[in-house]
């Protein structure tokens, strides 16, 4: 059905807390820091999808989990970002744990739990240490599975901000899309809305997401895409709906503000396709036919930004059939590979 | 620059022509607003120059010589940085201030939105404008 299907939002885990004390540096290797099941918002049953427990963590066995992907799903590659415990007080125990997860996931999930070749990495970085995310990058920006550099969307300050263009640029450098994804629940992060703490699962995850359009709207005002031409940045846990009221009001107040941030020498809307792409599920999506979805789609750009994103193995992941219900053949294509092909090296070529 | 509403000195000289002022009353960094077509055109001195634009702003329709006068902030790509241009030639329209270019008349944020323009000249020491 319409070409290949890329998965753009893989959670991979350890077995069990201790497996990444196995890939952690000597010096870190006897501290203690927060496991990964420890938020604060539980999903129903867990946090994860309860069919998905066996020996481990959900999405902790690439055997598993390539079964459930790429067999039962129909998925072609998997792009893997696995989370790094969200903003640790220590930052350098925190870089220490990123270089753990690469490790980690360069050689249980990349080599050894890779014999289809499906997988893809992600560079996991610590944006609170920017010489140490440079040379993380540095490490791993030619492995040629490692696709994307990832940063928890729970930061400490906006992306847009010139202190972070350092590592956009050693990101853009080696080619590689930079992914902002929840990542927290134990380190240092304000609340997860602007008037503090969202009381249930549901109120937490119908508004998580979309405090991207805090770093979208800081991204395209700053003089970001001056300073690193080539940095792509990847919202992977969604919220594609909220991107075109907040995209209109850009537009329509840039008209009359626009010598204020005169590196921004176009309409805002028009940056999105070379520089923004939104993991797409079916929390996303109008429910049941309430909206046209082909219009819906095409509104604002989005059938050029989203792509296809299974947020396994979290409760509320998505299969794909979840999403193209009504769509136009074109919009499904761009949805399922096309608009992940642009943005992520060797995906298409690979797969086919 | 001081905005002058529109002068008992104007005149209809012709069909086509309209005597706005005399040359001294528009010195540079003044702006008179001349009774002609329905909404009014503002003429301008820029730093000696004369320009003529429609008191009609492209966005909504606003009485786009009334607002104040600046110049524009543009990217330099060879310098990789801001620079204050155009001093004196960007009209800002009082609604919703869209930047406005007084010798052609186009948007500086979107080049495709644009409001007339009118030729304007001295002549025997009086300002005339062509309809």
């Amino acid at each position: 059905m319409s070409g290949l299907l890329i998965d753009a939002a893989v959670q991979p885990f350890c077995r069990d807390g201790r497996e990444i004390y196995d890939y952690m540096d000597e010096v870190n290797r006897d501290r203690g820091f927060p496991d990964v099941e420890s938020q604060w918002y539980q999903a129903p049953g867990g946090d994860y999808d309860e069919s998905l427990y066996g020996k481990g963590y959900p999405g902790s066995d690439p055997e598993i989990a390539s079964r459930h992907l790429f067999e039962d799903d129909g998925v072609d590659v998997a792009i893997l970002n696995p989370r790094t415990r969200g903003n640790l007080p220590d930052f350098q125990l925190n870089t220490a744990v990123c270089s753990a997860s690469n490790r980690w996931l360069a050689h249980r999930w990349l080599d050894e739990g890779n014999p289809h070749g499906r997988f893809r990495g992600t560079i996991r970085v610590n944006p609170e240490d920017v010489p140490g995310s440079v040379a993380e990058i540095e490490r791993w920006g030619d492995h040629p599975l490692m696709v994307q550099v990832g940063v928890p969307l729970q930061s400490r300050d906006l992306y847009g901000r010139p202190r972070f263009y350092p590592i956009w640029a050693a990101a853009a450098e080696a080619g590689l899309p930079i992914c902002i994804s929840t990542n927290g629940g134990a380190g240092l992060e304000y609340p997860p809305t602007p008037t503090g703490h969202a009381r249930t699962y549901s109120q937490y995850i119908a508004f998580m997401a979309y405090n991207y359009v805090y770093h979208l709207l800081n991204i395209l005002t700053e003089p970001l895409f001056k300073e690193v031409p080539g940095a792509v940045f990847v919202f992977s846990d969604g919220g594609a709906e909220q991107l075109t009221p907040f995209i209109w009001k850009l537009d329509t107040l840039w008209l009359g503000v626009r010598d204020q941030t005169p590196w921004v020498d176009r309409p805002p809307s028009e940056y999105l396709k070379d520089h923004v792409r939104l993991g797409f599920s079916r929390l996303d999506k109008p429910p049941g036919d309430s909206v046209p979805i082909v219009d819906w789609l095409a509104q604002t750009g989005k059938e050029d930004v989203v792509m296809y994103a299974s947020n396994y193995p979290f409760w509320w992941r998505n299969h794909p059939d979840d999403l193209y219900e009504g769509t136009t053949k074109e919009q499904t294509e761009k949805v399922r590979w096309r608009n992940a092909g642009e943005v992520y090296r060797g995906v298409t070529a690979e797969a086919a | 620059m001081q905005v002058r509403q529109p002068t008992n000195k104007g005149a209809r000289r012709s069909a086509r022509e309209y005597v706005v002022c005399r040359q001294e009353d528009l010195p540079p960094g003044r702006m008179v607003i001349a009774p002609v077509g329905k909404f009014g055109v503002g003429v301008y001195n820029v730093h000696g120059i004369l320009y003529a634009i429609n008191n009609y702003c492209p966005h909504m329709g606003g009485p786009l010589c009334s607002g104040n006068v600046y110049g524009t902030n543009l990217w330099d790509d060879v310098r990789g940085r801001a620079e204050h241009v155009l001093d004196g030639r960007i009209a800002r329209c009082p609604w919703h201030a869209w930047e406005i270019d007084v010798a052609t008349g186009v948007s500086v944020a979107d080049a495709r939105k644009r409001t007339r323009t009118y030729d304007v000249r001295v002549e025997n020491g009086e300002v005339v404008l062509t309809r």
